[in-house]
């Protein structure tokens, strides 16, 4: 921070840098219980940088090795196993079950892909400028197919899993990176999704669940990747989620109604509003005081609160929700995907690569 | 993002690992491989180390024992969020063939302790599904909204166990009681009408009942989004709309008579006002210039963090005429946000 920066206007680059930083290197022990899921916390660190234009700075031999950790997490088919084996694909959301090299490899049924974690790790590979060439697309496809549900829901994983539209909307992610919508049956999601739209015109994560600000953007991020936010909804539907999203500035952004606001809605129903083509409802300026209100102006990071602890998910989504305002030094951001718009045109590039080929 | 782990078990006996302990001498631990160059790694506790290389010997071997089951205990307690050691236990419960209201008795607790981790609720929801027995679902989830009224997952829950054993019978009193503690509490709200959706088609006097309790709510407190949007809600399930209804027209223009601005309120008439232009329909109160009316005085004055959408719809109500705003409106929105916006690049990702 260079002397007189006030962080209650400034954006704090350079510390949120070194805290995402240290992140990327080391956890405390108090975040233990995101063991299966590091490659989340990986997402939120590795995507904040690239926010912050800051992934330059790291050295091609770290990347390298970052691409190559996110490799290891590869569920790849056995030899020999037809593709109707191939369910259990995709990406496993750390080491923890993963055995020495020497070992035998634990039990399939155990060793399986998580949803969420196929998505974050495609993500943080086109983040990180990877081809994914060594990604075995039809086998990840079929992993997601494996995991769609009777009423167009998805569950995360083979291993025992509720289902919802967090996993809806990761399995949306997944089909539109790899280019692959065989991984679901289009109609029944988007059933789904209209399903759980609520007499508030707010969507839940699931039929007649609360409307919420984290389900809604998976709803209608899921429906923007696959083409049809317009066509599926009718205009009245349209004109209620606007409404509904609108609703939730305070200052900042609130999930529900009445509930605090908090700064990682800032970006979820920020997206969202972004999808729907009416982000210019929001007030710009109360909505950048709240997020920069919860900067941590010593350490670095974003938190919900002004007076809670900073943590690598809300610094990833304060930074989004201040690249969705145009944020000076800032990367913009693909709005449904929540990868930089610099990820997102190497992946078109990739995209492109497939069709040639 | 929770800080997990009850690590610091300060009234328990000091724990013994289980590299120490003989009668797991049998076992050889499988350590972690995290591969050459970890990235987020973390600083694992040597405690929570030891329970899951042992956590992995057994997955690995395939051992269902009591002594496994124990060790899952422990894995749990250090992490509750871990759904492949759930996945595990449930195998074992079934393999050893345990009394699973014991089992509902262990998750209570890892609830009451955790209630915002979706792994427990799963397997709740399991173990009651394999028994059969939802007697003890709705009090639980009642003590665990007794300390935080909107928990999200509890919701979700007692929405399940309600529906798939059919325990409609007392839910409105349920959340009637929640709405005079909290008249804002948006998730009793939406259980209300959860319960009305499931045992009637709304039909007319429900409809009659449910404007009547909306309205007396209102009147208690006027500025709350919660009751209005439920008020909406309802309305639309009659073949009316909402601006037929003589009884919610009264109540809106002699609560603006009475000089009460709520944003609600205002947006509400909006609302009323829009449908009658949509139908085509002449109002001498609920009408096109009353609707700019109340969208300037929503920018200008009452809920100004939304002046751009009140003069939004202000906009459109006026262009109705020319259709502008009817249909086609998304690409018009579109249109209109590119020219707005300094700067419309990202818009483009809507229309793939």
């Amino acid at each position: 921070m260079s002397n007189g920066d006030d962080p209650n206007t400034t954006l704090l680059k350079k510390r949120h840098v070194r805290y995402l930083m240290h992140y990327l290197t080391i956890l405390p022990a108090q975040l233990s219980s995101h063991d299966p899921t590091r490659l989340t916390i990986a997402f939120f660190t590795i995507n904040g940088m690239d926010i912050l234009d800051s992934l330059v700075s790291l050295e091609n031999k770290k990347k390298k090795e970052m691409v190559e950790w996110v490799y290891r997490l590869q569920v790849l088919p056995d030899d020999g196993e037809s593709k109707g084996q191939w369910k259990h694909c995709g990406f496993q959301g750390s080491s923890t079950l993963i055995f020495p090299e020497n070992e035998p490899r634990c039990s399939k049924q155990y060793a399986c892909s998580h949803i969420a974690m196929t998505y974050t790790g495609l993500a943080i590979l086109l983040m990180l400028g990877d081809d994914l060439s060594r990604v075995h697309r039809a086998a990840v496809i079929e992993g997601v197919r494996a995991l769609q549900q009777e009423d167009g829901s998805f569950c995360s994983t083979l291993s025992g899993s509720e289902n919802d539209m967090r996993f809806v909307y990761c399995a949306a992610c997944i089909c539109y990176i790899l280019n692959d919508w065989s991984g679901m049956d289009i109609e029944k999601t988007v059933q789904f999704i209209k399903n759980s739209i609520s007499y508030d015109c707010g969507i839940g994560q699931g039929p007649e669940n609360e409307s919420h600000g984290g389900s809604t953007f998976c709803a209608v991020a899921a429906l923007s990747l696959m083409g049809c936010l317009e066509s599926a909804l009718t205009e009245k539907q349209l004109k209620g989620l606007r409404r509904w999203a609108i609703a939730r500035q305070i200052d900042g952004f609130q999930g529900r109604p009445d509930k605090q606001v908090d700064t990682c809605y800032s970006f979820w129903v920020g997206a969202t509003l972004k999808l729907l083509g009416v982000y210019h409802f929001v007030d710009y300026e109360s909505n950048r005081n709240y997020i920069l209100s919860t900067q941590d102006a010593i350490s670095g990071g974003f938190s919900k609160w002004w007076d809670t602890r900073a943590d690598p998910l809300h610094t990833c989504l304060g930074l989004g929700g201040l690249s969705l305002m145009s944020e000076k030094d800032l990367l913009a951001i693909h709005p449904a995907l929540n990868i930089t718009m610099r990820a997102y045109k190497h992946l078109e590039d990739i995209q492109q690569h497939w069709e040639c080929k | 993002m929770t800080d997990s782990g009850s690590e610091d078990l300060s009234n328990e006996p000091p724990i013994i690992f289980y590299k120490h302990r003989p009668e797991w001498d049998d076992v050889t631990p499988v350590p972690q491989d995290d591969g050459p160059n970890p990235i987020v790694a973390i600083a694992y506790s040597e405690l929570f180390q030891d329970v899951h290389d042992y956590f992995r010997a057994v997955l690995k071997s395939g051992e269902k024992s009591e002594r496994a089951l124990q060790l899952t205990d422990d894995a749990l307690d250090l992490n509750p969020a871990n759904y492949t050691v759930w996945q595990y236990r449930r195998e074992i419960l079934k393999h050893l063939e345990k009394d699973l209201q014991e089992e509902l008795t262990y998750v209570r607790g890892v609830i009451e302790r955790n209630a915002k981790n979706y792994q427990v609720w799963h397997h709740r929801r399991v173990i009651v599904e394999w028994l059969q027995d939802p007697s003890h679902e709705l009090e639980l989830t009642e003590a665990i909204l007794s300390r935080d009224d909107k928990n999200y997952h509890a919701w979700e829950h007692r929405q399940w166990v309600i529906r798939t054993f059919k325990l409609y019978d007392n839910e409105l009193e349920y959340v009637d009681r929640l709405l005079t503690e909290d008249i804002r509490n948006n998730s009793a709200w939406n259980q209300r009408y959860f319960v009305l959706n499931n045992t009637s088609n709304f039909p007319a006097d429900i409809i009659d009942r449910e404007i009547l309790y909306t309205i007396a709510k209102i009147k208690k407190v006027t500025n709350n989004e919660s009751a209005w949007n439920y008020l909406r809600g309802v309305l639309e399930r009659s073949d009316y709309g909402i601006c037929e209804n003589s009884v919610v027209k009264q109540f809106c223009e002699d609560l603006y008579a009475s000089g009460n601005r709520s944003p609600y309120l205002l947006g509400f008439m909006v609302e009323m006002c829009e449908e009658q232009i949509e139908k085509g329909a002449g109002d001498s109160f609920y009408n096109l210039e009353q609707a700019v009316r109340l969208c300037d005085s929503l920018a200008k004055e009452y809920d100004t963090v939304r002046k751009e959408y009140w003069n939004y719809i202000a906009r459109c109500l006026t262009n109705k005429r020319n259709s502008h705003c009817n249909n086609g409106s998304s690409k018009a929105l579109i249109e209109e946000m590119n020219s707005a916006a300094s700067d419309g690049t990202i818009v483009t990702s809507v229309d793939e």
